[in-house]
């Protein structure tokens, strides 16, 4: 009878045991992530893991080359006969997955789908000066603004999908990418097939997979044991050695775009004072952070905009680690510290932070340094949904954080301009300031020098005001198989240059 | 009779049921978070807000809500997940093989290493085999799965080749988090079959039996372990109703697509649906398993039947 038990649970057992096994083609590009795409829809997406699959299944009318510069994509050429006036010619032979050819009526029809209240896009703020999109013949689109808007042009790496597409493109999603969907087993795997009529000439691979491994130890694993080929951010520090030091393995680094803060509460008495705030940027070391913590892979900060940035500007206020001009700050502003340089601190700031462990861990080298200067932090770490929910709410004094995908300077209006508080906006620390307010809206219309001019003083005001206190840019990484080439890093990580990608054999 | 008892019991499941869902709804919506916020970014205008809120019904009081909610679920319509759209029963669904894969490959791993290891035990109490078995059994249950998992790989998918890393493929796959899940249960199940079986040993029918002149072994398997399996079926049940609600950490370390990680991700995403109906699938598996335990009592145990 326990026989017959067991006997039953060993084939209940091989009955499940029969799916099918993971096989991948050789040929196929195995990449594997964190986590995976929430959806598919181009249209709805925000998180990383689905634009970096979007990168791969469509193409925007404009596109960000390796260096970051705005090239043509889909559109072959465009010109802007009045500042609220675009005008786009496709480029032609140009289809879709299905083989339907791409034509002006699928980009008027993307735009419009994403302007429609009714659908709810995180994407129709970018566009909300888009009139109108007129279409006068299958090659030319043409855009009416209702004012002059400098950042819309960059609005336009907007994947374009089939005039048409419904919410069926969360699922199986469909464009004129180097690469077709092929199926997503949420969360678990999303596979995709080279796309042979690409416009720009078949890629060399014969699929892209994504495997979806949460566990970055067990990322790590797969690699060297070959399951997957690539792997990217976010790659803890303190695996780069062993990276390095596998003959296997082929380690790639580039300096990306990511912008690390701390950001404050300015309502808050404490957070509000800029005394506080400059001994809080004298008193950290960032530099020793860098080295130590994040091994390198990382570069000071002055601003949220990198040096490949065109707008970036360098002659900014700096505060290089000085601990004892940090204290004088603090005394001067009637902080005094009650035992010296005893245990007692001044007064104890509440730091928001994620649960992330590398974040946890900086939070406590910060807590030790601004120690130094008689400043306590008592660390709260945070589940995401919840760290998220007090930074919008204002139920912090001061938080890490990091902004992603920065390339327009508009981003100084959404996080610093009066009118950007939540939820309108991403001003999370309520900073006022008239001449930041103007100058962002002026940075909307103007063109040319005078945009350039009104972000230089942007970034030097905000440098001197210290709503944040800059940390770093971090650097991309990309750990692959030593077979794997014609790989190259983006400044934004972004996955275009795939299509170059090919594997060799004998491995 | 038994068709009686068994309707009873699933009768019963009902206000669980009920109570676990009305639980959860609760806590879920009393955790800051919001999922339109998260799901739209910053960039969103108020205007996608309030559109994407209303057509996912969250603009409504969280009171109509729960009526609705509890309403869909009776008629068997546990919604759809506010991400991807798909029906909650189907995403659910979609995981549980591999939960139940998993699940019973450790169980049954647990009770082919535990029984002999346990009833050896016994039979040689105090000695090398005895100490040998504990021994081994302490070790099972001090390594945690986030460490005895990415060890298993090391050794067995990096140093020898056996097993793929990670992932759900073949049965290969399913041998090294069937063992990290396994070796834990596997650890508490042979100590409680020593400790039963040491005391069926110690029984007058026991005597009886060797006064008759049977066979150790016969001692051993036909007479001591029948009635040392009771509390073991017992434990090895409540442990199979835990495993049914996802190994969480396995699950993760080994990418496997199982309802525990299902449930972790759509808590973090505020998925209200997909998180209730997760927590659900899990209550009823309890609610099943503690039934199955009980009818499989009443097939060891004539005495429970009489009663």
């Amino acid at each position: 009878m326990r026989a017959r038990a067991l006997a039953a649970l060993w084939l209940a057992l091989a009955l499940c045991g029969c799916a099918a096994r993971e096989e991948t083609a050789p040929g196929t590009l195995v990449i594997g992530v964190e986590a995976g795409p929430r959806t598919l829809d181009p249209r709805m997406y925000t998180d990383a893991a689905a634009s970096k699959a979007g990168d791969l299944l469509f193409n925007g009318l404009l596109v960000r080359d390796g260096d970051g510069a705005l090239v043509p994509d889909l559109a072959e050429s465009w010109e802007a006969p009045s500042p609220t006036r675009y005008v786009f010619h496709l480029r032609r032979g140009v289809t879709f997955h299905d083989g339907r050819p791409l034509t002006s009526r699928d980009v008027k029809a993307t735009l419009e789908w994403i302007l429609d209240p009714a659908n709810a896009s995180p994407r129709r703020s970018a566009f909300e000066t888009l009139a109108s999109i007129e279409t006068p013949d299958g090659g030319t689109v043409v855009c009416a603004l209702t004012e002059p808007t400098s950042p819309f042009i960059s609005e336009l790496t907007q994947p374009i999908v089939p005039e048409g597409s419904g919410p069926e493109m969360a699922q199986r999603p469909m464009g004129t990418g180097p690469f077709a969907f092929v199926e997503y087993r949420h969360e678990e795997r999303l596979a995709l097939r080279a796309n042979p009529h690409y416009f720009e000439g078949a890629p060399k691979l014969r699929g892209v997979v994504f495997r979806i491994i949460p566990d970055e130890t067990v990322r790590a694993l797969e690699l060297e044991r070959g399951g997957i080929h690539l792997l990217m951010n976010p790659i803890t520090p303190d695996l780069l050695p062993r990276y390095r030091n596998n003959s296997g393995l082929r380690v790639a680094a580039r300096a990306g775009t990511n912008y690390s803060y701390l950001g404050f509460n300015l309502e808050d008495p404490l957070t509000g004072d800029l005394a506080v705030r400059r001994a809080i940027a004298y008193a950290l070391d960032r530099d020793s952070v860098i080295a130590h913590i994040l091994k390198g892979l990382a570069t000071p900060a002055r601003g949220l905009l990198a040096p490949v940035n065109e707008y970036h500007e360098p002659d900014v206020a700096v505060y290089p680690h000085d601990p004892a001009r940090a204290r004088a700050i603090l005394d001067e502003a009637g902080y005094r510290d009650p035992d010296g340089a005893g245990p007692l601190p001044r007064f104890t700031l509440r730091y928001a932070t994620s649960q992330n462990e590398l974040r946890k861990r900086i939070a406590e080298v910060f807590q030790w340094q601004l120690a130094q200067a008689g400043v306590g932090l008592d660390i709260r770490s945070y589940e995401w949904g919840a760290f998220y929910d007090s930074i919008r709410e204002g139920t912090f004094q001061m938080f890490s954080l990091t902004w992603v995908g920065l390339y327009d300077p508009d981003i100084y209006r959404h996080i610093f301009h009066s009118a950007s508080l939540p939820p309108e906006g991403a001003n999370r620390g309520r900073f006022r300031d008239g001449r930041v307010d103007a100058l962002t809206e002026l940075g909307r219309h103007a063109t040319g020098q005078e945009r350039r001019r009104a972000y230089s003083e942007v970034q030097k005001i905000v440098a001197e005001k210290l709503p944040y206190v800059s940390l770093w840019h971090g650097v991309n990484v990309a750990v692959m198989r030593a077979n794997v080439h014609g790989f190259a890093l983006a400044p934004d990580e972004n996955l275009k240059s795939l299509r170059h990608v090919w594997i060799a054999k004998g491995e | 009779m038994m068709t009686a008892y068994v309707a009873r019991r699933l009768l019963a499941a009902i206000p669980v049921a009920w109570g676990v869902v009305t639980i959860v709804f609760l806590v879920i919506h009393l955790t800051p978070g919001d999922p339109v916020e998260i799901m739209l970014g910053e960039n969103a205008t108020a205007a996608s807000r309030a559109a994407l809120r209303r057509e996912l019904g969250l603009d409504r009081p969280v009171a109509l809500q729960y009526l609705a909610f509890l309403g869909g679920a009776a008629s068997g319509d546990l919604g759809r997940s506010l991400y991807t759209r798909k029906g909650v029963f189907e995403s659910v669904m979609e995981r549980y093989p591999a939960t139940v894969e998993l699940a019973l490959a450790a169980m049954a791993l647990a009770i082919v290493i535990a029984v002999p290891l346990g009833v050896a035990a016994a039979a040689r109490r105090g000695g090398a085999v005895d100490r040998g078995a504990m021994a081994l059994s302490l070790l099972g249950v001090s390594m945690p799965s986030f460490w005895l998992g990415p060890m298993l790989i090391i050794v067995f998918s990096i140093w020898l080749g056996w097993f793929p890393v990670s992932g759900r493929g073949g049965i290969e796959s399913l041998v090294l988090p069937a063992v990290t899940l396994g070796a834990a249960m596997a650890a508490i199940l042979s100590r409680l079959t020593r400790s039963s079986m040491i005391e069926a040993l110690g029984e007058d029918f026991i005597t009886t039996a060797r006064a008759k002149g049977a066979r150790e072994a016969a001692i051993l398997f036909r007479h001591a372990l029948r009635n040392a399996l009771l509390p073991v079926v017992t434990v090895a049940g409540l442990q199979l109703g835990g495993l049914l609600a996802g190994a969480i950490i396995t699950e993760t370390i080994f990418a496997w697509p199982g309802v525990g990680r299902l449930t972790i991700q759509a808590i973090q995403a505020r998925d209200y649906p997909l998180a209730q109906g997760c927590v659900l699938a899990i209550a009823l598996s309890y609610v099943f398993v503690n039934l199955a335990v009980d009818v499989l009592y009443a097939a060891v145990d004539p005495r429970i039947r009489r009663r």
